[in-house]
């Protein structure tokens, strides 16, 4: 603890390439092998259909991250936060990997226009005419629109973290004040923004999947779940980061107690929004809304909903519960990767049952799918940030977060 | 610790590096003590006081007889009636459950949270929150009718065998907001301990230290005094956050899980959250704004600590603004005619006039406070406030009245009109709530003296040189 009126000392720990170097291009190798395999096997074992929904989870999955650093950013700054700037410039920089995700979706867009109704039923042009209830979306449900609230939401993502990022670095330079009231100001609306566009984001590529289920909380559902994301990732980044020195030792343990404290909340967040939907639909028991959780309880996927149950929430409430938990770097990053794989699960459940409602069978492709596009985010997310400093070394509220402690 | 120095003068700003200070003016711990108990020592009390509090009293007791009537004559003589068979008291204790979640929000999620800005409100708003909890658990427990048999809503062990359905939000609600009432009452109490032994230990009649001597429960102010006041108040913030979320959430689900199109949609439970803390926080502002003045507390409870309740105010309310729009948007989505009609009906039906008037109370009127000047002018503030708890009350009409009267059958159909006893025991109740607050005001310390000296620069009462530990 520093005392009163005396800055603490703090090195320029240098850009991200003079620290990781090559990492970026190894992860974007990666990555192509990765989707190259799984492109592979579905055409081998002709199980495309499988590809393409294991694309659009692990697709969902990787961007969640990145969104919830994009909130993590933008309430930082709302709320004039202290403690966290230590660790923000790690969150700006995973914004970045939304670049190349914009791309990857391309593919999916292709598909759609072309007519594809593999992902989309609502696609499918004799149903779309035929069911009263398609054609009732059909001004909402289509691909040109579909298209446009696409572009519409990565363009919004990209230049709202650009921004910030940008911001962030110009004060690294010239450690003006007024570039954090600047970015304080514009941080409430872009946060309306964003509620809008992770809103309809999952309204559009997870509820839309069944073209005939609906939920109102469908957008907070997805919200939780990558705040859960997000700071499991941050968690995870920060123990790499400080076990390589990356961080020149400024993340210590109470940084760490408050990003632990934050995943568990959210984590109990996430569940608090699973339960409500849920009951509300298991007690009405209306057939057209509850449809959508029986393809989720037979053939398999009550399992998967029970580990959700047991695994999402119940074992991480009681085993994070603890202060020392928290604290222990080994502890919290154990726990950041196990929570990271239960929202993988989580999605997977949103998304895969419309596929396959046979068993989830979790296989060669799901995984190639998932090294193939989290490769590409974090070739994205390190390639992109490489001139950038892996600290906000000049944030005036830098010193307030390095003398930062828990009571 | 980093120590930061001050932006003097105006606490709105803050230099970005720097925190503004919480308590203005040049107070030292000494000044604080003696103007928070100046309302409750002073031997002549401002005649504004005894004026407000006769009219809280005079609406108590017309309160008072309208429950006599009622329970004399039966529930007939509310408006209440087919197919509207929850009128206004579901609507009031709906209402008055929403006013009662700012305070335990203030001191337990914001606790957590480290906004020390809190320290300054926090007592207050927790006596608010426990006073509208007694408003809200009036209206169920008059509402069953033989209020004699009131205790039958706990499952007590008994000869006939006779359970409440367990199955039921309404039995949930049962337990939710006696658990909330226990918990708030406690770390209302608890909080106020070294604030009560200071009243004790300046009293100057024998009954006032007998009285807050009692209540201090021997309180000395010694370092394991103080440790364990910590540790307690630590655990009870945990304990109580997940409260504030449940209560309201079980509220939602007493309208959520059932089938009826309006009622039954998955953003109830955060929807409601959301709409309570809004609305709690309208009423703690529209309480301390005349409040600060009245016991000039105007340098503890600052302008600051108002813009910050005008900012939460604001995006709470642009939350309950998503609710509403997602639920028209997934009412038509959902491609349900009867939910649509149900959305269409709210709008455009014969209670447009309510819709209307709870959209523009909750969702436009807070979007003044987008602009600086509406969130640091107390007397713009209150009226903005104002217009909110209109509109919430307003929100929880809409939702109980306009599904109820247009149900799924159009020859059953009706339109809802209150009676007297309904207005005047809505009234009522906000003679019981003032009556309350007001003897909360004279009687006990109205700010949390010790939470307040531990945001204050150190040493206030020596150094000139204002330093300020942003983390305490």
């Amino acid at each position: 603890m520093a005392h009163h009126g005396q800055p603490i000392p703090v090195e320029n720990p240098g850009t991200l390439e003079q620290n990781v170097g090559q990492l970026g291009l190894f992860a974007m190798y990666t990555g192509a092998i990765g989707l190259l395999i799984a492109g592979l096997i579905a055409v081998t074992s002709n199980n495309w259909e499988r590809f393409q929904f294991s694309y659009l989870h692990n697709f969902c999955f990787v961007l969640s991250i990145s969104l919830g650093a994009l909130f993590f950013i933008l309430i930082q700054h709302l709320t004039r936060a202290g403690w966290s700037t230590v660790v923000r410039r790690l969150a700006e920089m995973m914004t970045n990997g939304i670049v190349p995700l914009a791309v990857l979706f391309v593919p999916i867009i292709f598909l759609l226009l072309n007519g594809s109704d593999v992902l989309f039923l609502w696609n499918n042009k004799e149903l779309a005419a035929t069911d009263p209830l398609l054609v009732h979306k059909q001004i909402y449900l289509n691909p040109m629109w579909f298209t446009v609230r696409a572009v519409v939401y990565f363009a919004f993502w990209i230049l709202c973290s650009r921004y910030y990022l940008m911001t962030s670095a110009k004060q690294d330079i010239t450690g003006d004040p007024q570039l954090s009231l600047r970015m304080e100001r514009y941080s409430a609306v872009s946060l309306i923004l964003f509620a809008l566009s992770i809103t309809f984001a999952s309204v559009d590529w997870i509820m839309s999947l069944d073209p005939r289920w609906f939920s109102t909380i469908i957008g907070v559902y997805y919200f939780a779940n990558a705040n859960v994301a997000f700071y499991a990732t941050l968690a995870i980044v920060v123990y790499f980061a400080n076990s390589k020195g990356l961080l020149n030792g400024t993340v210590n343990a109470e940084h760490r107690h408050d990003i632990g404290k934050l995943l568990f909340g959210f984590n109990c967040f996430w569940a608090y929004i699973a339960f409500s939907q849920y009951l509300l639909y298991w007690y009405a028991n209306i057939p057209e809304e509850t449809m959508w959780y029986m393809r989720r309880q037979e053939n398999g996927w009550e399992l998967v909903s029970m580990i959700l149950i047991v695994g999402h929430f119940a074992i991480p409430f009681l085993g994070m519960m603890s202060r020392t938990v928290k604290r222990n770097p080994t502890q919290l990053f154990c726990w950041a990767v196990y929570l990271l794989i239960m929202c993988w699960i989580d999605l997977y459940w949103l998304i895969i049952p419309e596929v396959s409602p046979g068993t989830p069978a979790p296989g060669l492709i799901d995984l190639g799918c998932l090294v193939g596009i989290g490769g590409f985010f974090v070739f994205g997310a390190v390639k992109l940030s490489e001139q950038f400093t892996v600290l906000a070394v000049k944030d005036p509220r830098l010193q307030e977060s390095l003398a930062f402690h828990n009571i | 610790m980093a120590s930061i120095s001050i932006n003097p003068g105006d606490n709105t700003l803050e230099t970005p590096g720097q925190r503004a200070a919480l308590v203005t003016g040049s107070n030292t711990y000494q000044s604080v003590t003696d103007k928070v108990c100046l309302l409750a020592e002073k031997p002549r009390i401002p005649p504004m006081y005894f004026v407000a509090l006769g009219i809280s009293v005079i609406w108590l007791i017309i309160l008072k007889f309208c429950i006599i009537y009622l329970l004399t004559t039966g529930v007939g003589v509310w408006g209440n009636m087919s197919p509207v068979f929850w009128g206004w008291p579901i609507v009031n204790f709906v209402f008055w459950v929403g006013i009662g979640h700012a305070g335990t929000l203030i001191s337990a999620i914001l606790f957590l949270f480290r906004q020390n800005w809190r320290t300054g409100i926090n007592r207050a708003a927790e006596a608010m929150t426990i006073f509208a909890v007694v408003c809200a658990g009036l209206f169920p427990g008059i509402h069953i009718g033989r209020v004699w048999f009131a205790y039958w809503l706990f499952p007590l062990p008994n000869t006939m065998l006779l359970w409440p359905q367990f199955r039921s939000p309404l039995l949930w609600d049962v337990f939710a907001v006696s658990t909330y009432a226990t918990v708030s009452l406690l770390f209302w109490y608890m909080g106020m301990i070294p604030d009560l032994a200071t009243f004790r230990d300046r009293a100057t009649s024998r009954v006032r230290q007998i009285v807050y001597g009692v209540l201090s429960l021997g309180w000395t102010g010694s370092a394991r005094n103080w440790s364990r006041y910590e540790k307690a108040y630590l655990l009870l913030a945990a304990l109580a956050t997940p409260l504030v979320l449940s209560v309201h959430t079980i509220v939602s689900f007493d309208f959520a899980v059932s089938q009826l199109p309006g009622w039954h949609t998955t953003i109830f439970p955060p929807y409601f959250v959301a709409g309570a803390v809004f609305s709690g926080f309208a009423m703690v502002a529209t309480l301390l704004v005349p409040a600060r003045v009245l016991c000039g507390l105007e340098e503890i409870i600052t302008i600051r600590h108002l813009e910050n309740m005008c900012k939460i105010m604001l995006a709470t309310g642009t939350i309950v603004g998503y609710a509403y729009a997602m639920e028209f948007f997934i009412a038509w989505y959902g491609g349900n005619p009867y939910e649509q009609f149900a959305f269409v009906n709210r709008a455009f039906g014969p209670y447009w006039w309510a819709y209307w008037t709870m959209v523009s109370c909750n969702v436009i009127s807070p979007q003044f406070f987008w602009i600086k000047w509406c969130r640091t002018t107390p007397w713009f503030m209150v009226i903005i406030c104002i217009f909110i708890n209109i509109g919430m009350w307003f929100e929880r009409f809409v939702i109980t009245v306009t599904s109820l009267s247009r149900d799924f059958l159009p020859s059953s159909w009706g339109y809802f009109k209150p009676t007297m006893i309904d207005v005047l025991m809505l009234i009522g109740s906000f003679g019981l709530f003032f009556t309350l607050f007001l003897l909360f005001c004279r009687l006990l310390p109205v700010v949390a003296m010790a939470e307040v000296k531990s945001v204050m620069p150190p040493h206030s009462d020596e150094e000139p040189e204002r330093v300020y530990n942003p983390v305490h």
